[in-house]
């Protein structure tokens, strides 16, 4: 193995006491380990709140050293379809758990992102393999996923981290490799982390890479960075009145870079957030335009169209400030 | 806003169709037979001489209510079982359990390539399975698989001859208070070559005339064929709007594919004001075209080419002046070129969410963009070539450049790094033995 460059990575905690910010689902976990047994569970939260991190901590504590063997990982938004989710989970619940264990641990990520139609195909899926298998379900919105799976779960709810946490966190992660962050830069942190500790943790190590003196400006500016340079680039361009160049950049992302219009419009709207240079009146101006397009991204036919509309309004409203 | 003739004068009744008698009458007697024999039939034969009419007359004559699966959406199998499935097995709303729907495939000799994975199996399924009648039509009867024909009845639909559109155009002109010559008139309907032609061209012609001469026919025709060009210009210099959507109708493009020839050229000639107006426009248009994809219906077509056409001639504030070269959509080009490059991003978002417990698409995203700001330094861009394991077009992506001598140094000391790790494993696990 290669050393883990990436930081985020490096200091995912590796055991349930590490987790951070979530210390009553923690408790409850632990109590699930001494007790050698485990319910479904349906993890719900945003982003960087520590859910992977949970239940990956939860079968090494469980499992020991066979973990590997009775713990597999799928991402609903990655594989196509229920069918091969379905194929995967029968081939790894097919064969008996290692150790002393008595059942298996499926985890499947973004389980909001399955259809209801492919959730109903997964509850029947849980219930064929319950005997060997236990079921983790992560996704952001407890919401998207249907009733019938929610009353099997025990469902945990994870909270964004508090600043407090994440402050504790950087500080011990900035000792560590030998880094200076100003108080201020502490601060810009949290505000631009939004209670999510890899989003906090990636942009130290962005930071890092510039200098080992982190204060609230690199930050900023790193957080600018952190999205695809060409958002702002198309956000500029626009506001300049450069409609062609704008939409150059729109194809990159949408075209070479994968990106889909609600990424786009997502990162767009964090982008006039941050804009320097504008009146607050057309701020609010163009995010409520952003929010119409957002709006039509999901009734419309191209993506591409609706974020061009967007460019175009963005030059009429460069123009007029 | 006027409709479009074709439309307008679509026969109600089978014995409106002109031409074709053998056909229609074999077609009428399918229909009275249904249920006995539960057999599709197949309308073929060449464009523009009344299949669709046809079957839409068919069913107004028979009382039967109407589905209607068009080749412009994909026609995968989960759609057609969707939209089709629930109609075969179902009686209707109004007719009850004996009440009956007729549903249309058209364009059926067009259900291949990957867009319409299934579509074949899946219709052949439903004329097996189905307890309502289906027609499918389509320009050859070959091109069609062999055991969708077999579970046809074919019906074909020949040619019709100028003395029998004729007539026809007549009555047209008659109804629309037109004084037209008898020799232009005959000009029209031997030059169209199809029913649907001709009324098209008819209408072309007589658009803003009360009557019409032989020479207007002789210069006019050509407008009839106007190309995407000529179009573009009524929309984007003219301010008529009924010659701007006349204009799109002539062309042989649908809104779905014509929305991308004005959305490419729109910033070409709109400045400003006009540009977001104009784009207001299309954005709107996009939006019924979205509404007809996910609802199948198709009626709302013309509310998507009207915003794209006569919504972006009338977003401008002024006259364009000058001349502009008009261009092709350059985005299904784009979409080609590009390929290369997804396939490389997306090799390096399957490693980058394997390793980092993430979905691609967060890694595509949010991902990319942290490790291209990390891989600036030099020490960092081989550890984490090392540790992801990128060949050189992945290195060279994340550094936005192509594949150089800088790009082989930190490929090459990421593979040493790689071999030294394994070897170094492999000692420690013999070590321990």
């Amino acid at each position: 193995m290669t050393k883990e460059e990436i930081w985020a990575e490096r200091y995912r905690p590796k055991i349930l006491d590490e987790v951070v910010g979530q210390d009553d689902i923690i408790e409850r976990l632990k109590s699930y380990v001494e007790s050698k047994n485990l319910p479904h569970m349906l993890f719900s939260g945003p982003a960087g709140v520590g859910k992977t991190t949970s239940a990956i901590a939860l079968a090494k504590e469980l499992f020991g050293e066979a973990w590997t063997n009775n713990f597999t990982e799928l991402n609903a938004s990655d594989e196509r379809g229920i069918n091969v989710v379905r194929s995967q989970i029968k081939n790894f619940s097919r064969t008996a758990p290692l150790g002393d264990a008595s059942f298996k641990i499926i985890f499947l990520d973004e389980a909001d992102a399955l259809t209801t139609d492919a959730q109903n195909a997964l509850r029947r899926t849980m219930e064929r393999f319950s005997a060997t298998c236990r079921f983790i379900l992560s996704c952001n919105y407890s919401s998207k996923i249907i009733e019938p799976i929610q009353s099997r779960c025990a469902v945990y709810r994870f909270k964004p981290i508090s600043d407090a946490a994440i402050e504790k966190r950087i500080r011990n992660i900035a000792s560590i490799e030998k880094l200076n962050v100003t108080e201020d830069g502490l601060g810009a942190i949290e505000y631009v982390a939004m209670g999510d500790m890899r989003r906090a943790i990636n942009i130290l190590q962005s930071a890092a890479v510039l200098s080992d003196q982190i204060d609230a400006e690199a930050i900023y500016k790193i957080a600018a960075m952190a999205r695809p340079i060409e958002i702002n680039e198309l956000v500029e361009l626009a506001m300049k009145g450069d409609f062609m160049g704008a939409r150059d950049k729109l194809d990159l992302l949408l075209i070479e870079q994968g990106l889909s219009g609600e990424d786009v419009i997502t990162q767009i709207h964090r982008a006039i957030m941050d804009f320097g240079g504008i009146s607050e009146k057309l701020r609010v101006q163009l995010l409520d335009k952003i929010g119409e397009i957002d709006f039509r991204l999901t009734e419309g036919a191209h993506e591409r169209i609706q974020l061009e509309a967007l460019i175009a309004h963005l030059v009429l409203a460069g123009a007029k400030e | 806003m006027m409709t479009a003739w074709t439309e307008k004068y679509r026969p109600e009744t089978l014995s409106d169709i002109i031409g074709n008698d053998k056909a229609v009458t074999e077609l009428k007697k399918w229909a009275e037979n249904w249920g006995i024999d539960k057999k599709a039939a197949i309308l073929y034969g060449p464009p523009g001489i009344g299949k669709t009419s046809a079957a839409y007359a068919l069913a107004n004559d028979m009382a039967w209510e109407t589905i209607e699966l068009n080749a412009s959406e994909q026609r995968t199998a989960a759609v057609i079982q969707k939209i089709a499935g629930s109609a075969a097995q179902t009686g209707t709303f109004f007719g009850g359990a004996s009440g009956r729907r007729l549903i249309i495939l058209d364009e059926a000799d067009n259900i291949y390539g990957n867009v319409d994975q299934g579509g074949v199996k899946a219709i052949t399924e439903l004329i097996k399975k189905t307890n309502q009648p289906i027609v499918l039509i389509a320009n050859g009867y070959y091109d069609m698989s062999k055991t969708l024909r077999w579970a046809c009845k074919p019906i074909q639909f020949r040619d019709v001859q100028s003395r029998s559109i004729i007539p026809l155009l007549l009555r047209i002109c008659h109804n629309e208070g037109i004084d037209c010559d008898d020799k232009a008139i005959e000009l029209i309907g031997t030059r169209a070559g199809d029913v649907r032609s001709a009324i098209n061209d008819l209408q072309a012609i007589a658009q803003g005339r009360k009557k019409i001469h032989i020479e207007d026919v002789v210069t006019g025709i050509r407008d009839t064929k106007e190309s995407i060009f000529d179009v573009m210009k009524e929309i984007f210099k003219g301010s008529d709007p009924k010659r701007a959507l006349y204009a799109s109708y002539s062309l042989d493009e649908n809104p779905e594919d014509f929305i991308h020839w004005i959305d490419e050229n729109l910033p070409l000639e709109y400045k400003g004001d006009d540009l977001a107006k104009g784009f207001e426009s299309l954005s709107r248009s996009d939006v019924f075209l979205g509404r007809v994809k996910r609802r199948q219906n198709y009626g709302l077509w013309k509310y998507a080419g009207e915003m794209m056409t006569c919504g972006v001639q009338a977003a401008k504030s002024k006259k364009h002046h000058g001349y502009v070269a008009y261009k092709p959509p350059t985005i299904w080009k784009k979409m080609g070129q590009a390929k290369s490059v997804r396939v490389v991003r997306d090799s390096i978002a399957t490693k980058i969410g394997k390793h980092c417990h993430v979905s691609q698409r967060y890694a595509r995203s949010e991902l990319i963009p942290f490790l291209k700001s990390i891989l600036k330094k030099k020490e960092s861009a081989i550890g984490v070539s090392a540790m992801l394991d990128l060949n050189q077009n992945e290195i060279a992506f994340l550094l936005g450049t192509s594949v150089d001598s800088t790009i082989q140094s930190i490929h090459d000391a990421a593979q040493k790094r790689i071999t030294q790790a394994t070897e170094h494993s492999i000692e420690t696990f013999g070590g321990g033995f």
